[in-house]
């Protein structure tokens, strides 16, 4: 079996095992409409526009709610000592992270697409005249998440603070994710030029290229016993 | 005991940095001149600087030994990170509290987002998820490899922090000392704070090797009472 191919069995498994139990999906996206909900009530839209604070709730509600799924990356397979079987299989372990990685982007993408999608219906938010570019940065963003997200959550995951422990290893490393992201959206949303989100882009990019790669070679040392 | 003689280099070491802590506040406080501009606030600088300067450098040796730990295995180096992130921390700690105090002064707030700020801030919380995670695994093995995972990441991560946090906004003062015209500080302020750097990381490294051979002790009486049960 190619590299390649182990990657794939890796990421085909875990999205058969999302579309039969639908757990992670489900969680994660009620809390993006719920979460859509709550904002509607917490924002006085006589003094605020939504149109020029929805970037940040939508990169906030992506992080808190993308959280809780990849949070559980682990979760399913824990019991009966199933991942004790993927470790053991001669796939090397960073391709088994970056299938899981790669299952985990999906994941999260669907719910990003579906987190700007209550935000047009909820708040009548245009997304200006380059959705695509929005669409991409969310990719970007998303995937450098899901990367840590991957990471820290097998790491808290055998830790006896569990999920409790992930925002705290993986929120000060978001940062420039939730700076570039949010500028980025901010200003397609504010139908800016490309030429001044294109420096961000290349930045969450960087990121997520840079959190892919530190990622695919830290997890076999979380992993081994 | 093979450490006896790091104890003694790590006691004479804090000793020399105590000693030079005492006489950095003497030159603070009597010797120094006062900044034209600031006033007598800008002398926590001398506090402030070494500490930054400190907290950063240990952060330094916890991502090398933690990089070199996951490759070789050899308890030392965790031993020698874990030791260099107490010390990080303390001094972390030491920067988040003396620079709002200059900042509500020099800025008339206590706390903006400003880059070394917030990358200070950031590093500190860096160095909890380090400590936390080390405490929550029930295998220690586990957990030293979780922290030197946490180093690692944390570390590989500062400068795109550090780049994203600087384009977001600018307002700290503009360095002083390591610039390409040379220094601009007065000639009396420069050797205080060179006496600040030095004493700081004296005692940082006598702090450290105490840390460090109280570290392999432990492991030693960890091991001998293994051996005892077995």
């Amino acid at each position: 079996m190619t590299y390649l191919g182990q990657v794939y069995a890796i990421l085909w498994k875990d999205l058969l095992l999302e579309l039969r139990t639908r757990e992670r999906v489900a969680a994660m996206g009620a809390f993006a409409v719920l979460a859509g909900i709550l904002f509607n009530f917490s924002i006085d839209q006589t003094a605020v526009r939504p149109q020029d604070i929805a970037a940040g709730l939508i990169w906030m509600t992506l992080v808190f709610g993308g959280l809780l799924g990849v949070g559980r990356t682990f979760h399913l397979e824990a019991q009966d000592g199933a991942f004790q079987g993927v470790l053991t299989s001669p796939t090397p372990k960073d391709a088994v992270f970056l299938g899981k990685t790669a299952a985990n982007f999906v994941l999260l993408y669907v719910v990003a697409l579906l987190v700007v999608a209550v935000f047009a219906l909820f708040f009548g938010l245009r997304l200006g005249t380059h959705p695509g570019m929005v669409a991409l940065a969310l990719a970007l963003g998303s995937l450098g998440f899901v990367a840590l997200g991957t990471l820290f959550s097998a790491v808290s995951s055998n830790t006896h603070m569990g999920e409790t422990l992930l925002p705290i290893l993986v929120f000060p490393l978001l940062v420039p994710m939730v700076i570039y992201g949010v500028s980025a959206t901010a200003r397609l949303l504010a139908d800016r030029p490309i030429a001044e989100v294109a420096g961000n882009l290349r930045m969450l990019g960087a990121f997520a290229v840079l959190a892919v790669a530190v990622g695919a070679v830290l997890f076999r040392y979380v992993v081994e016993e | 005991m093979p450490s006896k003689r790091l104890q003694t280099t790590g006691t004479v070491l804090a000793v020399l940095g105590a000693l030079g802590t005492v006489a950095l506040h003497w030159m603070v406080f009597f010797w120094t001149p006062t900044e034209a501009t600031m006033g007598v606030i800008q002398r926590i600088f001398y506090i402030h600087v070494p500490s930054a300067w400190v907290a950063f450098f240990a952060f330094g040796v916890v991502a090398l030994c933690s990089a070199v730990y996951l490759w070789l295995g050899d308890e030392r180096l965790d031993q020698a990170a874990s030791s260099a992130a107490e010390g990080g921390m303390v001094f972390t700690t030491i920067v988040l509290l003396t620079g709002p105090l200059w900042g509500r002064i020099a800025w008339g707030t206590y706390w903006t987002w400003e880059p070394r700020l917030t990358l200070t801030l950031l590093l500190w919380f860096i160095y909890l998820g380090y400590f936390l995670v080390r405490a929550s695994t029930d295998n220690p093995e586990r957990g030293k490899r979780f922290s030197a995972v946490v180093g690692i990441a944390g570390a590989l991560d500062i400068p795109l922090i550090h780049l994203s946090v600087v384009w977001f906004r600018s307002l700290h003062p503009t360095p002083v000392v390591m610039k390409p015209e040379g220094p601009t500080l007065h000639p009396d302020m420069l050797v205080t704070l060179m006496v600040g750097l030095l004493s700081f990381t004296l005692l940082f490294l006598g702090l450290f090797l105490h840390r460090y051979t109280l570290a392999a002790a432990t492991h030693l009486v960890a091991v001998r009472e293994r051996r005892a049960q077995a």
